[in-house]
């Protein structure tokens, strides 16, 4: 994959609805260089992760009308422990949603990593790789695996894992974290909950002509348009 | 080799049931012709089989796409795509080229862009402009009036564009477009600022009820991707138009899972029918008809001309060009987050899926004047609504901070994504791979291609452009500092390969004239775009069906009147 691939792939993505398939690009997703040295001794990636067992996809011609997921899951129990904590700690529960966790978006990244697809494949050594170094990391700095943290033990090193600048030796896990913070992403905002926190509207048949922005929507555009200095240029 | 039954003598085969076999099965029967339609794909009923309505979360993988289901898997495409097992297709070293094949009755009109701006003047003699490719024989005066046809009876709305090179339609061709959105407001009075204009996209999606007694159409209801298809018969797919018109006058028979592999010659200079093989049983048949139609896709059709005739160099090729001159559009995509738009009130943005409005090209003066150091044009499509923020737009934060980070910035990123013109060279072609063959026997094309220097800088261009648009708005840019080379699109992958069979006044120059019949087989007429003699950046399809409604009838005049006994 060129990475002018990814960006077509990721603009079809957009063009059709809630840019529901957007492709990390592989460029900038770890700033390299000095970065911001990391505040704990930083433990080895993991080098060997068993690849998935022989499955099959759903095919080029699968029924539209019945989607059905014929891989089976593979996350062990403690993995999937471990992702649904991430997932109630990088989108916790609050007033407009549930958590990630909760609300079982642990499976969707079971269903990714266990596709028989080459993005799901490398997005599973990631994602596997990525939950034993944290077990590992934890074991050195508190001698427990990541689960038997405490919250602030398991802050502290999420936000190691969301430096702007990480020095090279957190690159990988940062990585990691980047592609799992996209896939919970995904997950959440593409269920109904998801859509409902981000205050989505859509989906709903409108008989006649599209009606356009309501007067809340054009008051803000006229308003933005004034502060950029755009406001004879409103109409189309 | 078995021939099929004949329970009707068949005046013209048609091979492929896309825009261009749609529209010559449509213009042929009505014209009482008995036609045999040859679809490579499977049979294909868009009401049976499209999932309009389903939450992508219904999908596996949240719909994303993957190798089987490249554009998502409620995508409409079924059956083919990027590759196809048993069918493949090789390069040439150093070639990075890619083909999107269908195998599906409707071919690549269940899944399309739905852009349809008409070519303009400059269009059809570019060579005439700035003596680069070859003028087309035909002018925009011969086919202004079947873009005028063809909009009305497929269906597109749009506004006037008012531009050099960019005709209006005349009254009554165009149904009202729909309303601009706030992100497509926004970006037009950033780019009218900087001297960009932007314009209503004419747009194959009805905006008003089409009545037929047959394939009654519906105006757009204002929700579901287009991509999926349409049941309401809103988009324009010829599955849900022209097919069943056709059919309906009951002179059209249309055999599915049937693989063109050769023309048959007579014993004359005429071609006596096609041969194809089952692609359920690998059986070969063969049919006779008095005209052959190739409507099968720019490179099918090549490459079933080049696996005819005799000599080892195909049929139609005493010009030598079949196969070369073949063009793609370039593609290229930018992308920004504009802080202002972050948190904005929410409303129904699905609109008629797509984009409402689009950038024309607008340099044309300055092009003549030798500012510019590409020739030819491009044009913008533009996105932004909202919806999930793309990866590149949220920051590397975790907890309440990213809830809210993917609130604020839902619907506050826009995109302009370029479609430009290439000129044929003499590095971009398809052959017969002399050692490969597909697992029904029939040899396979093997492409070459390259983007000439016009591309690059036409695309670093494009590049300045947007960034500009997205500067005027304070955006964020979230393009990677590469290259002009490396954010361009692999060749085939915008799906508008052209050429490879061009048209001309001058037969030995070109395989086919100006109504796409071959110069050295004059019952082969070629409807698809492997006739274009340039490939303008606007998107080719209102063109393929304007050309091929041309070309129908004066088959039909030809096959009526006695000429082609």
């Amino acid at each position: 994959m060129t990475i002018s691939r990814r960006t077509t792939l990721q603009w079809f993505a957009t063009a059709t609805t809630l840019s529901l398939a957007s492709w990390t690009p592989a460029f900038g997703a770890v700033a390299t260089g000095a970065g911001v040295p990391p505040p704990f001794d930083v433990v080895d990636w993991p080098v060997n992760v068993a690849p998935l067992p022989p499955t099959k996809g759903y095919g080029r011609d699968p029924d539209l009308t019945d989607p059905q997921v014929p891989w089976p899951l593979t996350f062990t129990k403690a993995q999937r422990a471990a992702i649904d904590l991430l997932g109630d700690m990088i989108l916790p529960a609050d007033a407009a949603s549930p958590g990630a966790g909760k609300l079982g978006v642990g499976a969707f990244i079971d269903e990714w990593i266990s596709a028989p697809y080459p993005r799901q494949q490398d997005d599973r050594t990631t994602v596997i790789a990525g939950l034993s170094w944290l077990d590992a990391q934890s074991r050195a700095l508190h001698r427990t695996p990541f689960a038997a943290l405490t919250t602030a033990q398991r802050g502290t090193l999420l936000d190691a894992l969301t430096s702007d600048a990480p020095a090279p030796a957190l690159a990988r896990p940062v990585a990691f974290m980047d592609r799992l913070r996209n896939l919970f992403v995904l997950g959440f905002y593409s269920l109904p909950e998801g859509k409902a926190d981000m205050g989505f509207i859509g989906d709903q048949v409108i008989e006649g002509a599209y009606p356009g922005p309501d007067d809340k929507a054009l008051a803000h555009l006229t308003a933005l348009m004034k502060e950029l200095k755009l406001d004879d240029k409103a109409r189309v | 080799m078995t021939f099929a039954a004949a329970d009707a003598a068949i005046d013209v085969v048609i091979v492929g049931s896309g825009a261009a076999g749609g529209m010559a099965a449509y213009s042929l029967t009505k014209a009482g012709l008995r036609c045999l339609m040859l679809e490579a794909g499977r049979n294909y009923d868009p009401q049976a089989e499209v999932n309009m309505f389903a939450p992508e979360s219904d999908a596996p993988l949240r719909g994303s796409g993957t190798p089987d289901k490249p554009f998502g898997y409620f995508d409409a495409t079924v059956d083919g795509g990027w590759q196809i097992e048993g069918e493949p297709y090789t390069m040439q070293e150093g070639t990075d080229f890619r083909w999107w094949r269908p195998r599906m009755l409707g071919g690549r009109t269940n899944h399309w862009g739905r852009h349809v701006p008409r070519f303009g003047a400059y269009d059809f003699k570019p060579f005439s402009r700035d003596g680069l490719g070859v003028d087309w024989p035909i002018g925009y005066d011969d086919v202004a009036p079947f873009y005028d046809r063809v909009e009305r009876m497929i269906g597109v709305n749009g506004g006037p564009i008012g531009l050099e090179n960019h005709p209006d339609s005349p009254a009554g061709c165009l149904m009202p477009p729909p309303k601009p959105r706030v992100p497509e407001m926004l970006i037009t009075a950033a780019a009218e600022s900087l001297g960009i204009p932007v314009r209503a996209a004419h747009t194959a999606v009805l905006t008003r009820d089409m009545p037929d007694p047959v394939a009654p159409r519906s105006a757009c209801f204002n929700a579901t991707p287009c991509t999926r298809g349409c049941t309401i018969g809103a988009m324009f797919q010829t599955t849900t138009s022209l097919l069943p018109m056709a059919k309906a006058t009951g002179k059209l028979r249309v055999v599915t899972d049937a693989m063109v592999s050769r023309v048959v010659m007579g014993s004359g200079t005429r071609a006596a029918g096609v041969e194809y093989v089952d692609r359920k049983t690998g059986q070969r048949h063969q049919v006779t008809a008095r005209a052959v139609v190739l409507a099968a896709g720019t490179g099918e059709t090549t490459r079933l001309l080049l696996n005819s005739g005799k000599d080892g160099r195909g049929l139609a090729n005493s010009s030598g060009e079949l196969g070369r001159n073949l063009t793609d559009s370039t593609g290229a995509s930018f992308r920004a987050y504009i802080p202002g738009l972050a948190n904005r009130p929410r409303y129904n943005e699905d609109g008629i899926g797509g984009q409402h409005i689009y950038i024309p090209f607008w340099l044309y003066e300055q092009q003549k004047r030798g500012e510019l150091d590409f020739a030819r044009g491009y044009h913008f499509e533009i996105n932004g609504r909202f919806g999930i923020p793309p990866e590149t737009a949220l920051p590397r934060v975790w907890g309440p901070a990213l809830k809210q980070a993917v609130r604020a910035r839902s619907g506050a990123t826009i995109g302009l994504v370029l479609r430009g013109e290439m000129i044929p060279n003499k590095d971009s072609y398809c052959e017969i791979d002399p050692g490969v063959k597909d697992r029904f026997g029939i040899p396979v094309l093997r492409f070459a291609f390259k983007w000439s220097q016009h591309e690059v800088n036409q695309v670093a261009h494009g590049r300045r452009a947007a960034h500009s648009v997205f500067r005027r708005l304070n955006g964020t840019i979230l393009d990677p500092d590469l290259p002009p080379e490396r954010i361009m699109t692999a060749g085939g992958e915008i799906i508008h390969e052209l050429g490879t069979a061009r048209m001309g006044a001058d037969k030995r120059m070109s395989v086919v004239d100006g109504y796409g019949q071959t110069w050295d087989v004059d019952n082969i007429i070629l409807m698809d775009g492997a006739t274009f003699a340039s490939g303008p950046h606007k998107n080719p399809t209102l063109t393929i069906l304007a050309l091929a409604l041309r070309a129908s009838e004066r088959l039909a005049a030809r096959l009526t009147s006695g000429a082609l006994a």
